[in-house]
C-alpha cells in the first residue's frame, strides 16, 4: 500500500476533525495500527490541532471547577479488567491441567480401593467360612472334650469315692491286652463298668458280665455294644460277690457263662 | 491555565486518570477546560447553557476514561469529541439547529479568545496561527470546533466541497508545520 498517497488523500485530517464516516473511521484506526508512518502522521496532526485548540481557549467561570469536582469521587478504582484477565486466564489454564492430573489419580485410587475392597471381602468371606468350619470343629471337639471331661470326672469321682470298690478285671489267655474295671458300690451293691480295653464284639455276639457268688456265676447283664469311653450301669450284685468276669455270649446274653469265651476276670 | 506545577506526559496522565487520581483530573481540568469550554461555547452560543454542558462534558470524561483507548488517538481529540458532541446534542435537544458562525462573527470569537488568553508561552505560536489564511482558519474552526461536516460547510458558505476539503487540508498541514517543534 502506498502510505504517502494515503496520507495525501486527506483522510487523516478528516479523521482528526471527526468528519469521517464510521467505515472510514474503522479503516483509519486499523491502518494506523499496521503502519507506524500513518500513526505518526495522525498523532502529529492531532497534536497540531490540539495546540491550535489551546490557542483558542474560553476559560469557564471560576466556580465551575468546584461544582464539577463536588460531583466526583476519587476512590481508588478496581483493578482494570485487562490487568485481572491474565491472572484469571492463568488460573483457567492451570486448572484443567490440575484436573488432568487429579482425575486419573482419583480413578486409580478408586479402582485400587475397589480391588482392595473386593480382596478384603473375599478374604473376609473365606475367613468367615473357614472360621465357621473351625467353629463347628471346635464345638465338636469341645463337646467331645466335655464328654471326656464328664467321663473322666465321673471316673475320678467314682475312683475316689470310698463307697465304690474298685475291682480290676485283667485279660486272660484269650485276650491278655483286655482290661475292664468294675466299680461296686458297697452300700447299694450297684455295679458300674469302666471298659478300658476290650475287642469290638463280632456281630451276633455281646459281652456279658458275671458275678461269682459262693462259687456260682450270677448274671449281671449284657454290655451295650458302644461301650468305649462310657460308664456302663450293670445289674445290682449280691453282697457276697468274690469276683467279676466278662464272657462273650450270643446277643441278649446267656443263662450260664461260656467259660472258654472268657475275656477278663478279677477277684474282689 | 497552561502553566502547571505538575507536568504529565500524555501516557502518565492517561494512566493516572484511569487510576481515578484527583491530581490528574485537577491537571486535566486546569489544562484543557479552556479549550473544551471554547468548543462548547462556540456550538451553543449561550454562556449559561454552556456551563451546564461543560459540567456534563467533564463528568462524562471522568466516568468514561476507562473506555479511552490511546491506540485510537490522543486524549485531547477524544475529549474534544465528547465536548463537541455533547454541545451539539444540547442544541438539538432545545429543538434548534446549530447556528453557523459567519466569518465576521467567528473572527470576533477568535479575537475574544485572544484577549482571554494572553499566554506568554504561546505568544509566538499564536502569531504563527494567525498567519493561517482566514478563509482556511474559519473552515478548520467550523469543522473542528463546531462539528460541521465539510459538506455542510460547503453548502452554507457556498464553496465547492473539493475546495473546502483542500483548504482544510492545507490549513492542517500549515498547523502541523507551525507546531512541529
Amino acid at each position: 500500500m502506498n502510505i504517502q498517497a494515503y496520507i495525501e488523500s486527506g483522510i487523516l485530517e478528516e479523521y482528526v476533525l471527526g468528519t469521517v464516516s464510521p467505515q472510514e473511521k474503522q479503516e483509519v484506526e486499523c491502518l494506523t495500527k499496521i503502519y507506524p508512518e500513518l500513526k505518526e502522521e495522525l498523532l502529529t496532526l492531532e497534536a497540531a490541532l490540539e495546540k491550535y485548540a489551546q490557542e483558542h481557549q474560553t476559560p469557564p467561570p471560576a466556580d465551575l471547577k468546584d461544582k464539577i469536582f463536588a460531583q466526583m469521587n476519587f476512590e481508588p478504582v478496581e483493578e482494570p479488567a485487562d490487568e485481572v484477565a491474565p491472572t484469571e486466564s492463568r488460573v483457567g489454564v492451570l486448572s484443567p491441567e490440575q484436573k488432568a492430573i487429579v482425575r486419573p489419580l482419583w480413578s486409580m485410587m478408586a479402582v485400587a480401593a475397589s480391588v482392595l475392597l473386593a480382596i478384603g471381602l473375599a478374604w473376609a468371606i473365606y475367613e468367615m467360612s473357614d472360621l465357621k468350619f473351625q467353629n463347628k470343629r471346635l464345638a465338636t471337639q469341645i463337646s467331645n472334650l466335655e464328654e471326656t471331661v464328664a467321663y473322666s470326672g465321673t471316673l475320678a469321682r467314682l475312683y475316689r469315692d470310698p463307697t465304690y470298690k474298685v475291682v480290676r478285671m485283667a485279660g486272660v489267655a484269650k485276650s491278655p491286652e483286655s482290661s475292664v474295671v468294675a466299680l461296686w458300690n458297697q452300700q447299694t451293691n450297684e455295679v458300674l463298668l469302666d471298659v478300658q480295653k476290650l475287642p469290638v464284639a463280632p456281630s451276633g455276639r455281646q459281652y456279658q458280665l458275671w458275678s461269682i457268688v459262693n462259687g456260682q456265676p450270677v448274671d449281671m447283664g449284657v454290655l451295650e455294644p458302644a461301650f468305649d469311653g462310657k460308664i456302663l450301669r450293670m445289674k445290682t450284685t449280691q453282697p457276697g460277690s468274690a469276683a467279676f468276669a466278662i464272657t462273650l455270649e450270643k446277643t441278649g446274653g446267656s443263662p450260664t457263662p461260656s467259660l472258654d469265651e472268657m475275656y477278663v476276670m478279677g477277684s474282689v | 491555565m497552561a502553566t502547571q506545577k505538575v507536568k504529565y506526559s500524555e501516557e502518565d496522565l492517561v494512566a493516572s486518570l484511569k487510576r481515578n487520581e484527583r491530581a490528574a483530573f485537577d491537571y486535566l481540568y486546569d489544562h484543557y477546560s479552556g479549550a473544551l469550554f471554547n468548543v462548547v461555547c462556540k456550538v451553543l452560543k449561550d454562556s449559561e447553557r454552556s456551563e451546564d454542558v461543560m459540567q456534563d462534558v467533564f463528568l462524562k470524561i471522568w466516568k468514561s476514561i476507562a473506555s479511552y483507548n490511546s491506540e485510537k488517538g490522543r486524549l485531547f481529540t477524544w475529549m474534544l469529541n465528547i465536548a463537541r458532541n455533547s454541545a451539539i446534542d444540547a442544541v438539538r435537544a432545545e429543538g434548534r439547529a446549530p447556528i453557523m458562525d459567519d466569518i465576521q462573527e467567528h473572527s470576533a470569537w477568535a479575537d475574544q479568545s485572544a484577549v482571554y488568553q494572553p499566554s506568554l508561552s504561546t505568544l509566538d505560536l499564536k502569531a504563527l496561527v494567525e498567519k493561517l489564511r482566514p478563509e482556511r482558519k474559519i473552515l478548520v474552526d467550523l469543522v473542528y470546533f463546531q462539528g460541521y461536516t465539510q459538506e455542510e460547510v460547503a453548502e452554507k458558505l457556498s464553496i465547492p466541497l473539493g475546495t473546502v476539503k483542500s483548504r482544510i487540508r492545507t490549513a492542517l498541514q500549515d498547523l502541523k508545520i507551525f507546531f512541529a517543534v
